[in-house]
């Protein structure tokens, strides 16, 4: 992204900065890779020779951050790339991804934090973090070299994938967070209540015959995490919550003044088990789909302010993976393509939250969770970073999933009629999704 | 996933969902190829010939028998895979085993696996109508109807009468079945085991589905008691401890408690000792496992009538 970017001036949309507050109809010019101007006053802006684009009826949001992708490199490539996990991400509004460390080999080195870092420069289409293992090989058994990756530019620190069992490990991890003022994001499941777990444990495992993965070995997973937490004061961070005791959890750990926050993925929000009748293998994920209360709960658990981080667990699989037995199945779904308008669908048509928290909770408050903020990442300020997310609420499209720029298939929602869509998606001042030409605004 | 292509009236992957007139129907009918499934009276040719792939991916001795002889009697062809010395019983060759035999042209497919589901997925892949003889811990269709056809044979009618099943619930495909099974003909189906295997939960299946972790509480009540093989090879060992026996084996002194009449079953192989004492087994007038042989074969004649006649008369 060396060379010089188009100047652009976005004219008459309702533009959003969750950092601030700032609701209101603008314009928005950005130039050289950086928001030059936003103006609401009549006459606005005078952008010179900018591209000027009437964005009346759209959102202006700053550019959209998922803190929990796979992007399978290095080592699984068939499943999907830096190159094709970041343009299916910038097709989906999004700008910056922070991808997470169960790679082969897993990204438990400094060499690895660079090359992910090397490889992006080169291929991706917006912003790449580093979720980098808190354990070697994410083993749970020793430490990873946590301060030198750190240096090397890690965002975070997580096992995904697998929770830190050992008592004794998770409670140094928390202590080498707190040092540096990382965040450690937990994966929680405790393993020994989820030996050979295929989904969640209930009538419809009875019924499939599966073995079931039970709400507790989350939730005590998660509860003895922040129980460490209180005499550390690590920032903690729970992983894709599916359990809705979780969500009291959370909530009684942030009401005693822990720093942890809490995250939820769109399958949790719309689905229950009841998707894996007929053993579909696209509603197979860790943790599982559970059911109907839970989802009420997580749903809940957002709209009272408890989970304030919305993250896709974009996980790509081959069409030959997934056509496996669904006990041989990989674990996953893919959704950097498809969040947007399943979050607005879960949380704004519900009723839950309004555009601007949904989209605070899928810019700054990721932001501040990576520690981006600083950077004026997840806001839109005048001289901050030129990405912006241009969105149609109100577009109406069905989900493809052979359309996808991800090289993988594995979405459940496909078919799905739904409303809302990235129309624009820039990155440091460059467009690199654009749709307003087949949209009359 | 590619679209089912298999005419579900020709498959049969599950007895959950399956409406009582196909159930009866298809009890009986097994009733009256009962004479032909035991060598005494003969088929009357009709489409004989049909080629038949048997997928036997998981170990299986009665079931692989029964299927086979069931084809004899109907004179048709067996073609037999099983899972030893190949590298079949591995996810991904499940479906491809399966595909490149139903290439060679067969009819219908008889699938064995481990994996719950993996029917399922041949009937899915190949198109090809199949019968599940025992997938994972989902279902065994074929042995919950000679097992709901056994019974019917002893106490005329289900229809209010309860049936303790006994034993690991949770790992058996062959209890999810008869559940639904018995359920659907209009029996109460009392469900016995310890919680680990017995989970509350399988209340949920249905209104007349009950559940118990104490057999002598429920014992005299049961018009028909079916006992379950201990699973260990699905890890049910470890949710079972040394007392099991004592706690829910079908003893001598259980069995002598059990009134005048009220059959004993088990779908073999029966772990002697554990879940049946000998001399229970060696009770004849009491214990059916014979019989639930000997149905097995009608039973499954019937299914494969249904999977393969209504076939010829497409062709």
């Amino acid at each position: 992204m060396t060379h010089r970017s188009k100047s652009m001036l976005l004219t008459g949309g309702r533009v959003l900065d969750p950092r601030s507050g700032f609701d209101a109809t603008a314009d928005v010019l950005i130039r050289d890779g950086r928001i030059a101007g936003i103006e609401t006053g009549p006459g606005r802006i005078d952008a010179g020779d900018a591209e000027r684009v009437d964005v009346g009826g759209l959102l202006v949001c700053p550019g959209l951050i998922d803190p929990h992708v796979h992007l399978r490199e290095p080592g699984q490539g068939a499943k999907e790339t830096i190159e094709t996990g970041t343009r299916a991400a910038v097709s989906g509004g999004f700008t910056t991804l922070c991808c997470m460390p169960n790679t082969n080999p897993t990204l438990d080195t400094p060499d690895m934090v660079d090359w992910v870092t090397m490889k992006a420069k080169e291929a991706a289409s917006c912003r790449v973090l580093v979720a980098a293992a808190a354990t070697l090989g994410r083993k749970g058994e020793a430490l990873a070299p946590m301060h030198a990756m750190h240096i090397a530019g890690a965002a975070a620190f997580t096992d995904d994938g697998d929770g830190i069992a050992d008592a004794d490990l998770m409670r140094k991890v928390l202590q080498i967070c707190a040092s540096l003022g990382t965040a450690f994001m937990q994966h929680c499941q405790e393993p020994t209540l989820t030996r050979g777990a295929q989904m969640h444990e209930g009538v419809m495992s009875a019924r499939l015959g599966l073995v079931g993965w039970p709400r507790v070995a989350e939730e005590l997973m998660l509860e003895r995490d922040l129980r460490l937490d209180r005499s550390i004061g690590a920032r903690y961070h729970a992983q894709h919550l599916s359990s809705g005791g979780s969500v009291e959890i959370l909530k009684a750990a942030r009401d005693a003044g822990v720093p942890a926050t809490g995250e939820v993925s769109p399958h949790h929000l719309l689905l229950t088990d009841a998707a894996c009748e007929g053993f579909d293998t696209n509603a197979k994920m860790n943790p599982p789909l559970r059911e109907e209360s839970d989802r009420r709960a997580l749903l809940q658990g957002v709209a009272d302010g408890i989970i304030t981080v919305l993250a896709t667990d974009h996980a790509p699989h081959s069409v030959a993976e997934k056509s496996r037995p669904f006990e041989e199945a990989p674990l996953g779904v893919i959704g950097v393509e498809t969040a947007l308008p399943l979050y607005a669908e879960a949380l704004v048509k519900s009723g839950a939250v309004d555009w601007p928290r949904l989209i605070a909770m899928m810019s700054i408050e990721p932001a501040r969770l990576l520690d981006l903020e600083n950077e004026g990442l997840g806001s839109l300020t005048v001289g901050g970073p030129g990405d912006v997310t241009v969105i149609d609420p109100e577009l109406e499209w069905t989900i493809n999933a052979d359309s996808f720029e991800s090289k993988a298939r594995n979405c459940p929602f496909d078919g799905r009629k739904v409303r809302g869509r990235a129309v624009l998606t820039m990155v440091a001042g460059f467009a690199r999704c654009n749709r307003l030409s087949e949209i009359s605004i | 996933m590619p679209p089912r292509m298999t005419d579900s009236n020709r498959s049969l992957l599950t007895l959950r969902g399956l409406d009582a007139a196909t159930l009866t129907a298809l009890l009986d009918r097994t009733e009256s190829l009962l004479p032909v499934a035991q060598g005494i009276e003969r088929m009357s040719k009709t489409d004989a010939g049909a080629m038949v792939g048997l997928l036997f991916l998981e170990n299986s001795t009665r079931t692989r028998c029964s299927f086979e002889t069931a084809l004899h009697r109907l004179g048709h062809h067996p073609v037999s895979l099983t899972g030893q010395g190949s590298s079949v019983g591995k996810g991904e060759s499940l479906t491809d085993t399966a595909a490149n035999i139903a290439a060679m042209g067969v009819r219908a497919l008889v699938v064995r696996t481990s994996y719950s589901g993996g029917a399922d997925l041949v009937a899915r892949v190949t198109g090809v109508p199949t019968i599940n003889a025992g997938d994972g811990r989902h279902e065994h269709p074929t042995q919950g109807l000679l097992d709901a056809s056994t019974l019917l044979a002893h106490l005329g009618s289900l229809r209010g009468k309860r049936i303790l099943i006994v034993g690991d619930i949770l790992n058996s495909r062959v209890a999810r079945s008869n559940i639904h099974a018995l359920a659907t003909l209009g029996a109460t189906v009392v469900l016995v085991g310890p919680p680990s295997l017995v989970p509350w939960v399988f209340a949920e299946f249905g209104p007349t589905i009950e559940i118990s972790h104490d057999l002598d509480a429920v014992l005299e009540s049961a018009d028909a008691v079916m006992m379950l093989r201990i699973q260990l090879e699905r890890d049910a060992g470890k949710s079972v401890s040394s007392d099991y026996r004592m706690a829910f084996g079908m003893t001598s002194s259980r069995a002598s408690r059990l009134p005048e009449g009220v059959p004993v079953l088990h779908p073999g192989p029966i772990n002697r000792g554990v879940e049946l004492d000998d001399e229970v087994a060696a009770d004849l007038a009491r214990c059916l496992v014979l019989e639930q042989v000997s149905r097995g074969v009608a039973a499954r004649m019937a299914i494969l009538e249904r999977a393969l006649v209504l076939n010829a008369r497409i062709k």
